[in-house]
């Protein structure tokens, strides 16, 4: 059973928290997609957002970087309030997104799909080892267009991209969706290492990629934040687990 | 291996391109050479305008959805506006005080919203407030026009007489500065009070901040001055320029077409169509209504007359060139060009419309700008999620758009009369070569330009030989786009999905 108490709880304010989602509601036209959303990512960590399809993982996302702005709730990074910001000035901020289904430029190349991403001149000259250290295949397609790549190396692109600039903060949506399973610890080796220096809100359905990489998890459910915790815990409640994902859960 | 991506890459391009080259030849084998290079001439020489609207048509709609239906009453107004400038000054020297007027009020808006940050009211004082502004501002502004004989100021003969004894012969009067002065200063005011009420004072969810207003500031004093300095030019201006070199004139004429078709597209950009991306639909009403409204207002001021713009003398000395080197020497009104005696004019569009191929390519290709907006084709939201203000890459493409239409249009005007529908044609055919190119995609609004220029030329070239009707020439291109249309159906080079 869901813990009917979880819904109204909001999670422990900390200091630390470089990110507040505090009670947000979401619209998209006249659908009311998320209904009192609140997650607190600590500075330095991985948070993992975990729940079924349409549960209202991605739009979470979207609101907090201001694609789909929230109507209601607050929205705080590093202290300032930003909802109802224009999603780049949110992103100028220091928060990088990385969309779910790939979403690279395919009409720019490799470097010009990294190049747009800069925000001081210079940005990917300084990024370009990192960059490479995680993602060696990209340095071999730099020049090459971006419908040419894989749907593996898209995916990486798109990772890389968020990258390039200073970024305090990185949103990152499914990023192991539709790839193959070595590419997915090769994913999940680039996640934990650039978390190293970034904190990342993650939203993950594979559970074994979210359990191994989420310091702690929130689980959304048709548009609200209905459980939260450390990320240990969580694996030990199978029962929770499989309630909550859904098939293709922990296995 | 990468050669043979090449090709499949350029597939659309180069297929066009041997299609074409493959007609050329038969063209050129049974047409003969000189009716064949005639032809192929004023195909280029349309194709070249063609490509001047159509450029800015495909990337207005690929990047920010919209059809523009004003983009041919943009040409005609850069049309017009070259054309006074070439003929009356007047009319543009009379009004520019005004309009830098009105921006200098309209610029207060941030600090009329930053003096005001604490004052807060209820809903129904607020609506007050502004709707009492807003009524003011535009009494105001009547009263600055108030008595300004406008059209008598744009008062043009019909074939202008610039190669007469007086360069002089088509000014007209204007008010001396100690009656006109007080109508700049009126315009301010009445920017002013229209910026207020689009301030929404006492509104506590609009805010402002100190480098906005501080921009808003500078922004204030810049136009002030030029708003001074135009009103002092107001009478020696038009004299200067009408005594100018006629040439240098032409050239000038070239620019403040552009620009005024540049200032009036941010004008549409920020006044109309930004207010409506919430309402798409509403967007391209809005540019349909605009397209009447700008015909009916020009034939308010110059009647619905076709007029004559005379050549610059550049393109005007009697004669023939033997070549295009010579002609740089001569200034020969026609060139010989492979044995066919073709206007020096109509070349100089020809390269004007390269010229700006080639701009807009590198531009495209080369700039972060060009980059932008070659993502944003693709996919706007995630361009702005990255930190880039879309909305203001949308004003700059908008008003590149518009500039280049207006460009094209008083590049037209010295062979084709200038009138209020002279735009519509373009604009149908610039449509037509969207489609056909790929919506969204300069390279295909270029080849697209090509295709229908030549398609236009050869068939009216047909139509004479054979006796046929010329409606099979303007037939023609709309047959080019169902064929494109039937093997591609996004375009040659349409990728948007």
């Amino acid at each position: 059973m869901v813990n009917p108490e979880a819904n109204k709880s909001s999670p422990a304010a900390n200091q630390d928290d470089i990110l507040r989602v505090e009670g947000i509601h979401t619209y998209i036209g006249q659908f009311h997609i998320l209904e009192g959303v609140s997650v607190h990512v600590p500075r330095g960590s991985i948070t993992v957002l975990l729940g079924r399809n349409g549960a209202g993982k991605t739009t979470t996302l979207k609101s907090i970087i201001g694609l789909t702005p929230p109507r209601v709730g607050k929205v705080i990074f590093e202290g300032k309030e930003i909802q109802g910001r224009r999603a780049f000035d949110i992103a100028n901020l220091g928060i990088g997104y990385v969309p779910e289904n790939r979403a690279i430029f395919r009409n720019l190349s490799v470097v010009e799909n990294l190049k747009i991403a800069e925000r001081k001149k210079g940005d990917l000259e300084r990024k370009a080892d990192f960059i490479f250290s995680l993602f060696p295949d990209l340095k071999r397609l730099y020049r090459l267009p971006g419908d040419h790549l894989s749907g593996g190396q898209q995916q990486m692109l798109a990772v890389a991209r968020a990258l390039v600039p200073d970024n305090s903060l990185l949103l990152i949506d499914e990023p192991s969706e539709g790839l193959a399973p070595i590419l997915i610890e090769q994913m999940m080796e680039a996640i934990r290492s650039l978390s190293a220096t970034t904190t990342v809100l993650l939203v993950e359905q594979n559970f074994i990629m979210a359990s191994q990489l989420g310091s702690q998890y929130y689980i959304v459910d048709d548009g609200k934040t209905v459980r939260e915790g450390r990320m240990a815990d969580l694996i030990q409640d199978k029962k929770l687990v499989n309630e909550m994902l859904g098939v293709g859960g922990a296995k | 291996m990468r050669r043979l991506s090449f090709l499949h890459e350029h597939s659309a391009m180069l297929s066009v391109l041997g299609i074409l080259l493959v007609m050329g030849i038969f063209g050129w084998a049974l047409m003969g050479q000189m009716p064949f290079v005639r032809t192929a001439l004023s195909g280029l020489t349309l194709g070249a305008l063609y490509f001047m609207v159509a450029a800015g048509l495909t990337l207005i709609f690929g990047l920010m959805d919209v059809l523009n239906f004003a983009h041919g009453a943009m040409f005609m107004l850069g049309a017009y506006m070259g054309w006074q400038f070439y003929t009356n000054p007047t009319f543009l020297f009379g009004l520019f005080p005004l309009i830098f007027a009105l921006l200098t009020g309209l610029t207060c808006g941030p600090l009329v919203g930053y003096l005001l940050r604490d004052y807060t009211a209820e809903d129904r004082t607020q609506q007050t407030v502004q709707s009492g502004l807003g009524l003011a501002g535009v009494l105001v502004g009547f009263l600055a026009l108030n008595g300004l004989d406008i059209i008598g100021m744009a008062d043009t003969a019909m074939v202008d007489m610039m190669n007469s004894a007086n360069p002089l012969a088509e000014i007209t009067p204007q008010e001396p500065l100690g009656i006109f002065w007080f109508r700049p200063l009126l315009m301010v005011a009445a920017g002013a009070l229209i910026a207020g009420a689009a301030s929404r004072p006492g509104d506590k969810t609009r805010m402002v901040s100190q480098a906005d207003a501080r921009r808003a500031g500078l922004g204030l004093g810049a136009l002030l001055a030029l708003t001074a300095a135009a009103t002092l030019v107001r009478e020696s201006g038009p004299v200067a320029v009408l005594t100018a070199d006629a040439n240098l004139r032409f050239f000038g004429a070239l620019l403040v077409g552009a620009v005024c078709g540049a200032g009036f597209g941010a004008a549409v950009e920020v006044a109309l169509i930004r207010p409506l991306y919430a309402r798409p639909i509403y967007q391209v009403i809005v540019t349909l209504g605009l397209a009447y409204v700008l015909k009916e207002t020009i034939q308010l001021l110059w009647e619905p007359l076709a007029y004559q713009m005379s050549r610059p003398p550049l393109f005007a000395q009697p004669g023939k060139a033997a070549n295009i080197f010579e002609w740089f020497v001569t200034h020969n009104q026609t060139v010989d060009v492979f044995g066919v005696t073709f206007p020096s004019y109509r070349l100089f569009i020809i390269a004007i419309g390269i010229l700006m191929l080639i701009a807009l390519g590198v531009l495209m290709k080369y700039s972060r700008f060009g980059m932008i907006i070659r993502a944003g084709v693709q996919d706007r939201q995630m361009v702005e999620a990255l930190g880039i203000n879309v909305r203001q890459v949308f004003t700059f493409v908008f008003v590149m758009g518009i500039a280049l239409a207006a460009l094209g249009g008083i590049g037209a005007s010295p062979f084709i009369p200038v009138q209020p529908n002279m735009g519509d044609a373009f604009q149908l055919q610039a449509f037509i070569v969207v489609v056909i190119g790929g919506m969204g995609s300069y390279s295909g609004a270029a080849i697209g330009a090509l295709l229908l220029g030549l398609a236009r030329a050869f068939g009216d070239y047909l139509a004479l030989k054979y006796n046929l009707s010329p409606a099979i020439a303007e037939a023609s291109t709309v047959i080019i786009m169902a064929i494109v249309l039937l093997v591609r159906p996004a375009g040659l080079f349409g990728r948007k999905e």
